[in-house]
């Protein structure tokens, strides 16, 4: 497969005669990056311009006793001070993080925002946040999410009604039956079960049966640039919002529900994103456009990194128990599970991908599997880069290994052996279309790492371990527009936040089915207004979903084409074609009409043909499930427990790569935050619940060198709908590589941690050695 | 961040008399790497100061010179690149090269000076165990003229140094170390780089054949201060150079020189634990350097 991706950038086709997509290209974007000219929000300035800096509540869980802004209003250059009282009409959703702005009786975690200043100077601002006066008066706080679904666990807060899960909803689509809690007020606040055959019969038939717990700790998605948000009202009703999200429109329509604006009154503009991962769809745009329409000026709120780790939407801890039996011929038995994800303060953990993935990965007739979403006086969490899906991954996987150990079978056959594929079903009964979990595990087996691994493992402390990660994805209608400009030119418009190079791709998309060269076509990313509606770009789904839009555009302006071209060329659309930038009869080059001569025949004074722009707009309600295998190759000092990695590999199925560059960058980076999750991210709090590593220095995120170079090798299983066949590609990447890395730990040491990430300190008690 | 008084002088002299003017209420700055970032998160371990008197502009605080007979004189100007990358202390003293080039990443070692390091006296400060196993002088400038004191004698506790209020530390000395004398520095962080020591070891060895004639040994990390492994440097001199006298010097030092502690970075226990391994390990390496000198 590598040499296959490796071929077409030598010829520029991939075989199947294309000459745009299944290239290598550099972003579109890419240039302005590199040299500092991107301007993201934190680099606009509107004139009248007030900074916002908040109040943080300094209780995990406290009742607001008062909060006294005398002082802070009275300080000079201080604009406004604006707490729960002063906030202009909005329909609060307390179920919902974003959706209480400020609370006015209780606070629900250690960085929850109580009060905001507002000051032409950042620094005054800053300095006048400290001269509130807020009195609070502490209560119980529950931290630890098993404990707090004992019956005799105090609360987490005041029992809530109608959650509101919209925003879940955007990263996977599963079709279940999720419970909200009902009965007596309880912190969890939902559950989710999943059974099929009986697992109890199951593990009878099994001939080893593995019961383990598995804990993976609070992560933080950790985008260079933190949340950034500008807003402005004006006193003829209209709000415009500047921010950094993946989810433009649903922003927009989460303010105009709150504010009761019409949504053609409300224009939000997604800034250049440094950086989301799932944790920029919607956190403070509520706050900064109540805070602008109070005081009737635009507002900027930048979080600093701090604010960032102490109040943004980090992904949750999870404890995730698991009993799986196996046949000695390696046929997977019975699978059983409790997985218990924590949520915070506030509903939305990714508690039901959790469960669709730790049985969806092998075919297994017995499976009973449970998910609880608990809340505890923490952050509420968030979506990162598929949510749950490492958490629960780490187990299954990592029990994957332990049982073929036990049973003396290759972990890799094991795999194949059980894999699920086209047909098989999902935990929750759904069956899978066309997908290439096995086609990755036989790539995988090709990787330098695997083929490398006896010779590697004959090193004494050295080791190589394997695992597989899914997603499902998101799906999402989605549309997209074409212009012909009057050089031939073409621009392209969506409405997708563009956070992978997805509109490098639509370059390429317009480019192929149009035959002109990539400089011919531009793409842009338009606001609320200005753009075609397409889903938040989160749930692997933008190419997959918008691609297929702007594909269907670029096809209805080659018909537009043909079809103006009928009297000139003398032949009907079936006989014409496009190519080298101009629309022709098969055949017949010389009977050509160049797109320039289309540009200035629809746009000159008088001209004959109207404007020439193609529309497209699609449903999308298939999925195309990506997957990904994973081998890494380390080595631990015995005596401190230090893991090095020399070697890692990563074969993905990305149903047909569209940009092999890009494809690339997504499984390499996805890669590294998965290690990043195994060996060092940890979120780590006190018993008060303060965080207690709320930078970049002690939150530790892999550097340059402390990773090694990562092989990687695309799978091409081509999806139903995707454009070309492409799949949903920016998640899988992650999720595998906590359990990789553990089964490496394992075959270099023979020590099993049942917690990531795994310190050098965990691996050295499980060892026996501290 | 609060708004402050920002001063630059362009003498050792003016930097004092600015200190002096400006009251309790002053600070110095060099890179910034640890002042700036303090007075960001309101945690300076002394008043957020209302001046800044930046030391950036006085050239004679980054000078590096070696001679024979004089030894090495730093700076304390001198940033952790200068130093990491100057010959004679690559080649002289080792282990104060490694000490100064683990710290942060290029970028911080671009900005972060010796003396800032020292001044700023935390715990884990990975120039701190080579300066004391090379027993460095610090020459402190003042009000009232210039007074040396022993490297150990510096640090006081976590972020507290004996320098007096208007003092500035304007160069370190490092005697020349004897002939036959091996040394090394190594910290166990849980990155490889953009990070804070768990435990800093550093080790010198002067052997005399196999004989162990002096021994240096310090730790980092592990007490309230960096400080020397007396009891570790007894069970090492008049010895032989083998591992089994590194490994009960190893236990002496894990056991009676430093009393860590638990935080977010590691366990008391665990850095007991290091302590030791780490110390073993570093020994046997500055013997093999004694020896390639010797
Ligand atoms: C990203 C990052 C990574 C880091 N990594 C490491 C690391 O790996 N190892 C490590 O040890 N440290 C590390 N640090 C801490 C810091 O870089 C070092 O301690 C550095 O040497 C401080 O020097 P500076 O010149 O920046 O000091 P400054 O921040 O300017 O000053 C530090 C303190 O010393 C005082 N001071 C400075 N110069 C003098 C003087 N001549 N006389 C009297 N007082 C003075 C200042 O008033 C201040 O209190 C890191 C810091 C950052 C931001």
């Amino acid at each position: 497969m590598a040499q296959e991706t490796k071929a077409r950038e030598d010829t520029g086709t991939d075989g199947a005669g294309h000459t745009a997509v299944g290239r290598r290209v550099t972003r579109l974007e890419g240039a302005a990056k590199v040299t500092g000219k991107t301007v993201y929000a934190d680099d606009m300035k509107l004139p009248g311009m007030l900074h916002a800096k908040a109040l943080y509540a300094p209780h995990a869980h406290a009742r607001i006793k008062s909060i006294d802004t005398a002082k802070a209003r009275a300080a000079p250059g201080v604009y406004a001070v604006i707490t729960a009282d002063d906030l202009p009409d909005y329909k609060r959703n307390d179920s919902n993080r974003q959706g209480l702005i400020f609370p006015d009786k209780e606070v629900l975690f250690r960085g929850q925002p109580v009060a905001a200043v507002l000051s032409e100077d950042p620094h005054v601002a800053e300095q006048a946040v400290e001269m509130i006066e807020a009195e609070f008066e502490a209560l119980p706080a529950v931290l630890d999410a098993v404990a707090a679904m004992e019956e005799d666990s105090p609360l987490v807060r005041e029992p809530l009604h109608d959650v509101d899960r919209s925003e879940e909803r955007g990263h996977v689509s599963v079709e279940t039956e999720e419970t909200e809690q009902e009965g007596e007020p309880s912190n969890i606040a939902s559950s989710a079960p999943f059974a099929r055959g009986d697992v109890e019969a199951g593990f009878a038939q099994a001939d080893v049966v593995i019961d383990r717990t598995w804990r993976s700790a609070m992560v933080h998605q950790s985008y260079i640039e933190p949340h950034s948000t500008i807003a402005d009202y004006d006193i003829s009703g209209e709000l415009r919002v500047w921010t950094s999200t993946q989810a433009p429109f649903y922003i927009r329509d989460e303010l105009a529900q709150a504010f009761g604006l019409p949504e053609s009154r409300i224009r939000i503009t997604a800034t250049e994103v440094g950086g989301g991962f799932g944790g920029k769809i919607y956190l403070t745009e509520l706050m900064v456009a109540a805070l602008a329409i109070a005081v009737q000026r635009p507002v900027k709120y930048i979080m600093s990194r701090k604010d960032d780790m102490l109040a943004g939407t980090p992904a949750p801890y999870a404890h995730i128990e698991l009993k799986t039996g196996m046949k000695r011929d390696g046929t997977l038995t019975a699978l059983q599970s409790r997985l218990i994800y924590d949520s915070g303060a506030f509903p939305g953990a990714p508690m039901l991908p959790g469960c669709m993935l730790i049985g969806g990965y092998y075919r297994c007739d017995n499976i009973d599997i449970k998910g609880y979403e608990v809340l505890t006086n923490k952050v509420s969490v968030g979506a990162l880069r598929a949510p749950g899906a490492h958490n629960a991954t780490f187990a299954i996987e990592s029990q994957m290994d332990m049982m073929a150990n036990e049973l003396g079978l290759d972990p890799l056959e094991v795999r194949l052996k059980n894999a699920v594929g086209e047909g098989d079903p999902m935990p929750n009964g759904q069956a899978y279309p066309a997908i290439g979990l096995r086609e990755c595990l036989e790539a995988i087996a090709d990787s330098d790492v695997w083929r490398r691994r006896r010779e590697v493992e004959a090193t004494p402390n050295r080791g190589v371990g394997l695992a597989v990660g899914g997603w499902l994805g998101g799906l999402q209608p989605a549309s997209a527009i074409v212009c012909l400009n009057a050089d031939g030119t073409l621009n392209v418009t969506v409405g997708s936040a563009d956070i992978t190079g997805s509109n490098t791709s639509f370059q390429q998309i317009v480019a192929e089915v149009l035959k002109v060269p990539l400089d011919m076509v531009n793409v842009e990313t338009g606001d609320t207004r200005t753009a075609p509606y397409a889903g938040m770009s989160a749930g692997s789904k933008t190419v997959y979903t918008v691609g297929r839009a702007v594909k269907e555009a670029a096809e209805d302006v080659r018909q537009q084409m043909f079809e103006l071209a009928m009297k000139r060329l003398e032949v009907e659309p079936e006989d014409m074609e496009v190519a080298d930038g101009q629309v022709q009869v098969k055949g017949a080059p010389d009977r050509a009409m160049t797109f320039q001569r289309f540009g200035k025949l629809s746009t000159n004074f008088g001209a004959p043909f109207p404007v020439i722009v193609g529309r497209g707009s699609i449903t999308a309600r298939k999925m195309a499930p990506g997957f990904s295998a994973q081998a890494a190759d380390v080595e631990v000092d015995p005596e401190t427990g230090q893991v090095t990695l020399h070697g890692y590999a990563i074969a993905q199925d990305a149903g047909f790569a569209i940009n092999p560059l890009s494809v690339e960058g997504q499984m390499q980076g996805g890669a590294s935050q998965g290690i990043g999750i195994a060996l060092w991210e940890e979120m780590q709090y006190d018993q008060h619940g303060r965080l207690l590593n709320a930078n970049l220095l002690d939150y530790r995120l892999p550097t340059a060198r402390d990773l090694p170079p990562i092989e990687t090798i695309i799978v091409e299983v081509p999806s139903e709908e995707g454009p070309y066949g492409a799949r949903i590609v920016g998640e899988p990447s992650i999720v595998a590589g906590a359990a990789a890395i553990g089964n490496a730990i394992d075959n270099a040491v023979g020590t099993r941690v049942d917690e990531v990430p795994i310190t050098p300190e965990r691996l050295l008690r499980a060892m026996g050695k501290l | 961040m609060r708004t402050f008084e920002y001063r630059t002088p362009e003498t050792i002299d003016e930097a004092i008399s600015l200190l002096k003017e400006a009251g309790g209420s002053a600070r110095p700055l060099a890179g910034g790497t640890d002042l700036v970032v303090q007075m960001k998160e309101r945690a300076t371990r002394f008043p957020y100061p209302e001046t800044i008197v930046s030391l950036d502009r006085v050239a004679e605080l980054r000078t590096i010179d070696f001679s024979d007979s004089d030894g090495l004189r730093i700076g304390s100007g001198a940033t952790m690149s200068d130093v990491a990358t100057h010959p004679a202390i690559q080649e002289r003293y080792t282990a104060l090269a490694e000490g100064a080039g683990v710290v942060g990443s290029l970028q911080t070692m671009n900005m972060a000076t010796i003396g800032g390091n020292v001044c700023n006296a935390a715990p884990s400060a990975d120039s701190a165990p080579p300066l004391l196993v090379y027993e460095a002088e610090a020459v402190i400038a003042g009000p009232n003229g210039r007074r040396s004191l022993p490297i150990a004698e510096l640090f006081r506790g976590p972020g507290e140094t004996a320098l007096e209020s208007g003092e500035l530390l304007a160069e370190l000395r490092l005697p020349v170390p004897p002939a036959g004398t091996g040394a090394v520095y190594e910290r166990n962080t849980p990155r490889k780089q953009m990070d804070i020591a768990v435990v800093g070891v550093g080790v010198s060895l002067t052997l005399s054949g196999d004989t162990i004639g002096r021994a240096r040994v310090a730790l980092g990390a592990v007490a309230p201060t960096p400080r020397r492994a007396q009891a570790a440097e007894a069970a090492l001199e008049g010895q032989p150079a083998n591992d089994e006298t590194f490994a009960k010097a190893a236990e002496a030092a894990a056991t009676d020189d430093c009393s860590p502690i638990t935080d977010i970075r590691a366990s008391a226990e665990y850095r007991r634990h290091l302590v030791k391994v780490m110390t073993a390990r570093l020994l046997a390496q500055a013997a093999n350097r004694a020896k390639g000198t010797s």
